[in-house]
Protein backbone atom coordinates (compact mmCIF):
# COMPACT_ATOMS: atom_id res chain seq x y z
CA UNK A 1 0.00 0.00 0.00
CA UNK A 2 2.78 2.47 0.88
CA UNK A 3 4.83 3.37 -2.13
CA UNK A 4 5.80 6.49 -4.04
CA UNK A 5 2.35 6.93 -5.55
CA UNK A 6 0.64 6.53 -2.18
CA UNK A 7 3.02 9.14 -0.73
CA UNK A 8 2.15 11.52 -3.57
CA UNK A 9 -1.57 10.92 -3.04
CA UNK A 10 -1.11 11.46 0.70
CA UNK A 11 0.79 14.72 0.17
CA UNK A 12 -1.84 15.97 -2.28
CA UNK A 13 -4.60 15.01 0.15
CA UNK A 14 -2.76 16.74 3.00
CA UNK A 15 -2.37 19.99 1.06
CA UNK A 16 -5.97 19.95 -0.20
CA UNK A 17 -7.23 19.18 3.30
CA UNK A 18 -5.18 22.04 4.74
CA UNK A 19 -6.60 24.47 2.15
CA UNK A 20 -10.13 23.20 2.81
CA UNK A 21 -9.67 23.38 6.58
CA UNK A 22 -8.31 26.94 6.50
CA UNK A 23 -11.21 27.96 4.24
CA UNK A 24 -14.05 26.26 6.03
CA UNK A 25 -12.99 25.90 9.66
CA UNK A 26 -15.13 28.87 10.79
CA UNK A 27 -18.46 27.57 9.39
CA UNK A 28 -17.51 24.09 10.60
CA UNK A 29 -16.83 25.50 14.07
CA UNK A 30 -20.25 27.15 14.06
CA UNK A 31 -21.83 23.77 13.21
CA UNK A 32 -20.07 21.86 16.01
CA UNK A 33 -20.75 24.72 18.47
CA UNK A 34 -24.47 24.75 17.61
CA UNK A 35 -24.74 20.95 17.92
CA UNK A 36 -22.75 20.83 21.18
CA UNK A 37 -24.89 23.63 22.58
CA UNK A 38 -28.11 21.81 21.62
CA UNK A 39 -26.79 18.59 23.19
CA UNK A 40 -25.80 20.41 26.40
CA UNK A 41 -29.12 22.27 26.59
CA UNK A 42 -30.95 18.93 26.41
CA UNK A 43 -29.64 18.04 29.87
CA UNK A 44 -29.86 21.52 31.42
CA UNK A 45 -32.76 23.05 33.24
CA UNK A 46 -33.03 25.90 32.54
CA UNK A 47 -30.94 25.75 29.34
CA UNK A 48 -28.40 28.49 29.93
CA UNK A 49 -25.29 27.45 27.99
CA UNK A 50 -24.43 29.38 24.87
CA UNK A 51 -21.47 28.62 22.57
CA UNK A 52 -20.49 31.47 20.27
CA UNK A 53 -17.59 31.04 17.82
CA UNK A 54 -15.48 34.19 17.61
CA UNK A 55 -13.23 35.44 14.83
CA UNK A 56 -10.14 34.76 16.97
CA UNK A 57 -10.37 30.99 16.58
CA UNK A 58 -12.08 30.56 19.92
CA UNK A 59 -15.52 29.35 20.90
CA UNK A 60 -16.76 31.67 23.63
CA UNK A 61 -18.51 29.89 26.46
CA UNK A 62 -21.37 31.98 27.77
CA UNK A 63 -24.13 31.32 30.26
CA UNK A 64 -27.25 33.42 30.61
CA UNK A 65 -26.69 33.40 34.37
CA UNK A 66 -23.10 34.75 34.19
CA UNK A 67 -22.79 38.28 35.62
CA UNK A 68 -23.02 40.73 32.70
CA UNK A 69 -19.53 42.21 33.14
CA UNK A 70 -17.63 38.96 33.78
CA UNK A 71 -15.13 37.48 31.32
CA UNK A 72 -16.29 34.65 29.07
CA UNK A 73 -13.95 31.66 28.82
CA UNK A 74 -12.68 30.98 25.28
CA UNK A 75 -12.32 27.38 24.10
CA UNK A 76 -9.71 26.96 21.33
CA UNK A 77 -11.64 25.55 18.38
CA UNK A 78 -8.81 24.46 16.04
CA UNK A 79 -7.37 22.15 18.71
CA UNK A 80 -10.60 20.19 18.59
CA UNK A 81 -11.16 19.82 14.86
CA UNK A 82 -7.80 20.19 13.05
CA UNK A 83 -7.60 16.38 12.95
CA UNK A 84 -9.93 16.51 9.94
CA UNK A 85 -6.70 17.09 7.98
CA UNK A 86 -5.35 13.76 9.26
CA UNK A 87 -8.51 11.92 8.21
CA UNK A 88 -8.40 13.29 4.66
CA UNK A 89 -4.70 12.47 4.31
CA UNK A 90 -5.18 8.88 5.45
CA UNK A 91 -8.08 8.36 3.03
CA UNK A 92 -6.00 9.91 0.24
CA UNK A 93 -3.32 7.25 0.74
CA UNK A 94 -5.63 4.56 -0.59
CA UNK A 95 -5.64 3.44 -4.15
CA UNK A 96 -8.27 5.16 -6.31
CA UNK A 97 -9.40 7.56 -3.56
CA UNK A 98 -12.03 9.28 -5.71
CA UNK A 99 -14.14 6.24 -6.60
CA UNK A 100 -17.77 6.32 -5.45
CA UNK A 101 -17.50 3.68 -2.72
CA UNK A 102 -14.35 5.20 -1.32
CA UNK A 103 -15.88 8.69 -1.21
CA UNK A 104 -18.97 7.25 0.55
CA UNK A 105 -16.74 5.60 3.17
CA UNK A 106 -14.86 8.87 3.63
CA UNK A 107 -18.13 10.78 4.14
CA UNK A 108 -19.24 8.22 6.74
CA UNK A 109 -15.91 8.61 8.57
CA UNK A 110 -16.14 12.43 8.35
CA UNK A 111 -19.66 12.30 9.83
CA UNK A 112 -18.37 10.11 12.67
CA UNK A 113 -15.49 12.56 13.22
CA UNK A 114 -18.04 15.42 13.42
CA UNK A 115 -19.74 13.56 16.29
CA UNK A 116 -16.33 13.08 17.95
CA UNK A 117 -15.75 16.87 17.69
CA UNK A 118 -19.17 17.63 19.19
CA UNK A 119 -18.51 15.25 22.10
CA UNK A 120 -15.03 16.71 22.63
CA UNK A 121 -16.53 20.22 22.83
CA UNK A 122 -19.18 19.03 25.30
CA UNK A 123 -16.44 17.47 27.44
CA UNK A 124 -14.38 20.64 27.21
CA UNK A 125 -17.19 22.95 28.31
CA UNK A 126 -18.12 20.66 31.19
CA UNK A 127 -14.46 20.46 32.24
CA UNK A 128 -14.45 24.29 32.39
CA UNK A 129 -17.69 24.27 34.38
CA UNK A 130 -16.36 21.57 36.70
CA UNK A 131 -12.88 22.91 37.39
CA UNK A 132 -12.56 26.62 36.49
CA UNK A 133 -15.45 28.46 38.09
CA UNK A 134 -14.34 28.30 41.72
CA UNK A 135 -17.08 27.92 44.32
CA UNK A 136 -19.74 27.50 41.63
CA UNK A 137 -17.82 24.48 40.22
CA UNK A 138 -17.52 22.87 43.66
CA UNK A 139 -21.19 23.45 44.37
CA UNK A 140 -22.42 21.95 41.10
CA UNK A 141 -19.91 19.19 40.33
CA UNK A 142 -18.88 16.45 42.75
CA UNK A 143 -15.43 14.86 42.79
CA UNK A 144 -16.43 12.03 40.44
CA UNK A 145 -18.08 14.40 37.95
CA UNK A 146 -15.07 16.75 38.02
CA UNK A 147 -12.67 13.91 37.26
CA UNK A 148 -14.95 12.43 34.61
CA UNK A 149 -15.29 15.62 32.55
CA UNK A 150 -11.73 16.86 33.06
CA UNK A 151 -10.10 13.48 32.39
CA UNK A 152 -12.37 12.89 29.39
CA UNK A 153 -11.27 16.11 27.75
CA UNK A 154 -7.63 15.58 28.74
CA UNK A 155 -7.74 12.14 27.11
CA UNK A 156 -9.01 13.77 23.92
CA UNK A 157 -6.21 16.37 24.05
CA UNK A 158 -3.41 13.88 24.65
CA UNK A 159 -4.48 10.82 22.69
CA UNK A 160 -8.05 10.94 21.38
CA UNK A 161 -7.74 13.71 18.83
CA UNK A 162 -4.84 11.91 17.13
CA UNK A 163 -6.26 8.42 17.48
CA UNK A 164 -9.78 9.26 16.26
CA UNK A 165 -8.90 9.87 12.57
CA UNK A 166 -6.64 6.81 12.52
CA UNK A 167 -9.32 4.57 14.08
CA UNK A 168 -12.04 5.92 11.77
CA UNK A 169 -9.85 5.46 8.71
CA UNK A 170 -8.99 1.93 9.82
CA UNK A 171 -12.66 1.10 10.35
CA UNK A 172 -14.26 2.84 7.37
CA UNK A 173 -11.55 3.37 4.83
CA UNK A 174 -8.99 0.63 4.94
CA UNK A 175 -9.84 -2.35 2.81
CA UNK A 176 -8.32 -5.60 3.98
CA UNK A 177 -7.71 -6.93 0.51
CA UNK A 178 -5.67 -3.83 -0.30
CA UNK A 179 -3.54 -4.33 2.82
CA UNK A 180 -2.53 -7.81 1.76
CA UNK A 181 0.97 -8.01 0.38
CA UNK A 182 1.03 -7.84 -3.33
CA UNK A 183 1.48 -11.25 -4.78
CA UNK A 184 4.72 -11.65 -6.68
CA UNK A 185 4.04 -11.44 -10.35
CA UNK A 186 4.24 -14.76 -12.00
CA UNK A 187 5.98 -14.80 -15.26
CA UNK A 188 3.61 -15.83 -17.94
CA UNK A 189 4.71 -19.04 -19.39
CA UNK A 190 4.83 -18.87 -23.06
CA UNK A 191 2.56 -21.42 -24.49
CA UNK A 192 4.27 -23.59 -26.86
CA UNK A 193 2.68 -25.06 -29.81
CA UNK B 1 -17.72 -2.48 3.28
CA UNK B 2 -19.79 -5.43 2.20
CA UNK B 3 -17.03 -6.58 -0.14
CA UNK B 4 -14.72 -7.26 2.82
CA UNK B 5 -14.67 -10.89 4.02
CA UNK B 6 -16.13 -11.46 7.51
CA UNK B 7 -12.88 -12.92 8.93
CA UNK B 8 -10.90 -9.92 7.67
CA UNK B 9 -13.49 -7.55 9.15
CA UNK B 10 -13.31 -9.40 12.47
CA UNK B 11 -9.49 -9.17 12.51
CA UNK B 12 -9.73 -5.48 11.69
CA UNK B 13 -12.25 -4.75 14.45
CA UNK B 14 -10.24 -6.89 16.89
CA UNK B 15 -7.17 -4.79 16.14
CA UNK B 16 -9.14 -1.60 16.72
CA UNK B 17 -10.51 -2.80 20.07
CA UNK B 18 -7.03 -3.81 21.25
CA UNK B 19 -5.67 -0.47 19.98
CA UNK B 20 -8.25 1.61 21.86
CA UNK B 21 -7.83 -0.47 25.06
CA UNK B 22 -4.03 -0.09 24.96
CA UNK B 23 -4.33 3.63 24.24
CA UNK B 24 -6.55 4.05 27.31
CA UNK B 25 -4.13 2.07 29.50
CA UNK B 26 -1.11 4.05 28.26
CA UNK B 27 -2.99 7.31 28.69
CA UNK B 28 -3.85 6.44 32.31
CA UNK B 29 -0.20 5.57 32.98
CA UNK B 30 1.20 8.71 31.34
CA UNK B 31 -1.43 11.03 32.86
CA UNK B 32 -0.95 9.76 36.40
CA UNK B 33 0.87 12.27 38.60
CA UNK B 34 3.79 10.02 39.67
CA UNK B 35 4.63 9.04 36.06
CA UNK B 36 4.07 12.57 34.80
CA UNK B 37 6.36 14.05 37.45
CA UNK B 38 9.04 11.34 37.38
CA UNK B 39 9.16 10.54 33.65
CA UNK B 40 7.24 12.89 31.37
CA UNK B 41 8.35 16.25 32.79
CA UNK B 42 12.09 15.31 32.93
CA UNK B 43 11.79 13.80 29.44
CA UNK B 44 10.18 17.02 28.16
CA UNK B 45 12.91 19.06 29.85
CA UNK B 46 15.51 16.87 28.08
CA UNK B 47 13.81 17.64 24.74
CA UNK B 48 14.00 21.35 25.59
CA UNK B 49 17.70 21.03 26.50
CA UNK B 50 18.62 19.18 23.29
CA UNK B 51 16.53 21.62 21.21
CA UNK B 52 18.25 24.57 22.91
CA UNK B 53 21.69 23.14 22.15
CA UNK B 54 20.76 22.51 18.52
CA UNK B 55 19.29 26.00 18.19
CA UNK B 56 22.48 27.54 19.60
CA UNK B 57 24.54 25.40 17.22
CA UNK B 58 22.41 26.74 14.36
CA UNK B 59 23.09 30.33 15.39
CA UNK B 60 19.86 31.11 17.27
CA UNK B 61 20.44 32.36 20.80
CA UNK B 62 18.26 30.20 23.00
CA UNK B 63 18.11 29.80 26.73
CA UNK B 64 16.45 26.78 28.33
CA UNK B 65 14.68 26.91 31.69
CA UNK B 66 13.01 23.61 32.53
CA UNK B 67 10.66 22.83 29.65
CA UNK B 68 10.78 26.38 28.28
CA UNK B 69 13.03 27.69 25.49
CA UNK B 70 13.49 31.46 25.41
CA UNK B 71 15.15 33.86 23.04
CA UNK B 72 16.68 37.25 23.98
CA UNK B 73 13.88 38.87 21.93
CA UNK B 74 11.49 37.74 24.69
CA UNK B 75 9.89 35.07 22.51
CA UNK B 76 9.57 31.73 24.26
CA UNK B 77 7.98 28.33 23.78
CA UNK B 78 6.97 26.04 26.59
CA UNK B 79 7.01 22.38 25.56
CA UNK B 80 3.94 20.78 27.08
CA UNK B 81 2.19 17.45 26.82
CA UNK B 82 0.98 17.24 23.25
CA UNK B 83 4.20 18.87 22.00
CA UNK B 84 6.77 16.39 23.31
CA UNK B 85 6.10 13.58 20.83
CA UNK B 86 4.73 11.37 23.60
CA UNK B 87 1.20 11.53 22.20
CA UNK B 88 2.37 10.23 18.81
CA UNK B 89 4.51 7.61 20.56
CA UNK B 90 1.41 6.46 22.49
CA UNK B 91 -0.51 6.13 19.25
CA UNK B 92 2.34 4.30 17.54
CA UNK B 93 3.03 2.04 20.54
CA UNK B 94 -0.62 1.09 20.96
CA UNK B 95 -0.93 0.23 17.27
CA UNK B 96 2.30 -1.83 17.24
CA UNK B 97 1.30 -3.79 20.35
CA UNK B 98 -2.24 -4.34 19.06
CA UNK B 99 -0.98 -5.73 15.75
CA UNK B 100 -0.20 -9.47 15.45
CA UNK B 101 3.60 -9.88 15.41
CA UNK B 102 6.36 -11.54 17.41
CA UNK B 103 7.49 -9.75 20.57
CA UNK B 104 10.97 -9.33 19.12
CA UNK B 105 9.60 -7.52 16.07
CA UNK B 106 7.31 -5.43 18.25
CA UNK B 107 10.23 -4.41 20.45
CA UNK B 108 12.40 -3.46 17.47
CA UNK B 109 9.48 -1.54 15.97
CA UNK B 110 8.80 0.29 19.22
CA UNK B 111 12.44 1.31 19.73
CA UNK B 112 13.07 2.44 16.16
CA UNK B 113 9.67 4.11 15.87
CA UNK B 114 10.05 6.00 19.15
CA UNK B 115 13.51 7.22 18.13
CA UNK B 116 12.29 8.32 14.69
CA UNK B 117 9.28 10.15 16.16
CA UNK B 118 11.50 11.97 18.65
CA UNK B 119 13.96 13.02 15.93
CA UNK B 120 11.09 14.49 13.89
CA UNK B 121 9.71 16.13 17.01
CA UNK B 122 13.06 17.83 17.62
CA UNK B 123 12.89 19.22 14.08
CA UNK B 124 9.37 20.42 14.88
CA UNK B 125 10.40 22.20 18.10
CA UNK B 126 13.39 23.87 16.43
CA UNK B 127 11.32 24.92 13.40
CA UNK B 128 8.52 26.31 15.55
CA UNK B 129 11.00 28.30 17.64
CA UNK B 130 12.49 29.74 14.45
CA UNK B 131 9.01 30.55 13.06
CA UNK B 132 8.04 32.17 16.37
CA UNK B 133 11.01 34.53 16.14
CA UNK B 134 11.15 35.25 12.41
CA UNK B 135 7.55 34.62 11.19
CA UNK B 136 5.36 35.08 14.28
CA UNK B 137 2.18 35.46 12.22
CA UNK B 138 2.56 31.87 11.07
CA UNK B 139 3.27 30.41 14.51
CA UNK B 140 -0.26 29.42 15.57
CA UNK B 141 -1.25 27.63 12.39
CA UNK B 142 2.17 25.98 12.10
CA UNK B 143 2.01 24.83 15.70
CA UNK B 144 -1.57 23.60 15.90
CA UNK B 145 -2.36 22.35 12.46
CA UNK B 146 0.67 21.72 10.29
CA UNK B 147 3.34 20.31 12.59
CA UNK B 148 0.95 18.35 14.80
CA UNK B 149 -0.56 16.75 11.71
CA UNK B 150 2.86 16.02 10.22
CA UNK B 151 4.18 14.34 13.38
CA UNK B 152 1.04 12.23 13.88
CA UNK B 153 0.93 11.27 10.20
CA UNK B 154 4.58 10.30 10.45
CA UNK B 155 3.73 8.01 13.38
CA UNK B 156 0.84 6.44 11.47
CA UNK B 157 2.97 5.93 8.35
CA UNK B 158 5.75 4.36 10.44
CA UNK B 159 3.20 1.94 11.86
CA UNK B 160 1.84 1.09 8.41
CA UNK B 161 5.37 0.48 7.11
CA UNK B 162 6.16 -1.70 10.10
CA UNK B 163 2.84 -3.56 9.81
CA UNK B 164 3.42 -4.24 6.12
CA UNK B 165 6.63 -6.08 7.08
CA UNK B 166 4.76 -8.23 9.62
CA UNK B 167 2.26 -9.56 7.11
CA UNK B 168 4.18 -12.72 6.28
CA UNK B 169 4.15 -13.61 10.00
CA UNK B 170 0.39 -13.12 10.36
CA UNK B 171 -0.18 -15.05 7.17
CA UNK B 172 1.94 -17.91 8.51
CA UNK B 173 -0.21 -18.01 11.63
CA UNK B 174 -3.48 -18.11 9.73
CA UNK B 175 -4.86 -21.58 8.89
CA UNK B 176 -4.51 -20.97 5.20
CA UNK B 177 -0.93 -19.91 5.73
CA UNK B 178 -0.15 -23.11 7.61
CA UNK B 179 -1.75 -25.19 4.93
CA UNK B 180 0.27 -23.45 2.32
CA UNK B 181 3.51 -23.91 4.25
CA UNK B 182 2.80 -27.65 4.74
CA UNK B 183 2.10 -28.04 1.11
CA UNK B 184 5.17 -26.02 0.21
Amino acid sequence: MLNGRAALRGLTGFLLALAFWFGFSRPYERAIAATAQALTNLFESPDVTRLEPSDKGEILLDRRDFPPGSARPGLPGPDIHFNFVLLVTLFALERRPLTGGHVARFLAAAAALFLVHVLALVFQLHSVYATSLGAWSRANYGAVARNFWAAGFHFYQIAGRFAAPFALWWFFGRREEEAQPERPRRRKKKRRG
Amino acid sequence: MSDVPVSARRRSVGFLLRFVALLLVFYLIVASHPVNDAVIVPFTAAIATVSGKLLNALGEKAEVIGTEIRSPSSFGVNIENGCNGVETALLFGSAVLAFPATWKRRLIGLLLGFAAIQVLNLVRVITLFWIGIHRPALFNSSHTVIWQSVVVLFGVLLFLLWAARQRPFSAERSPTGRERSRKG
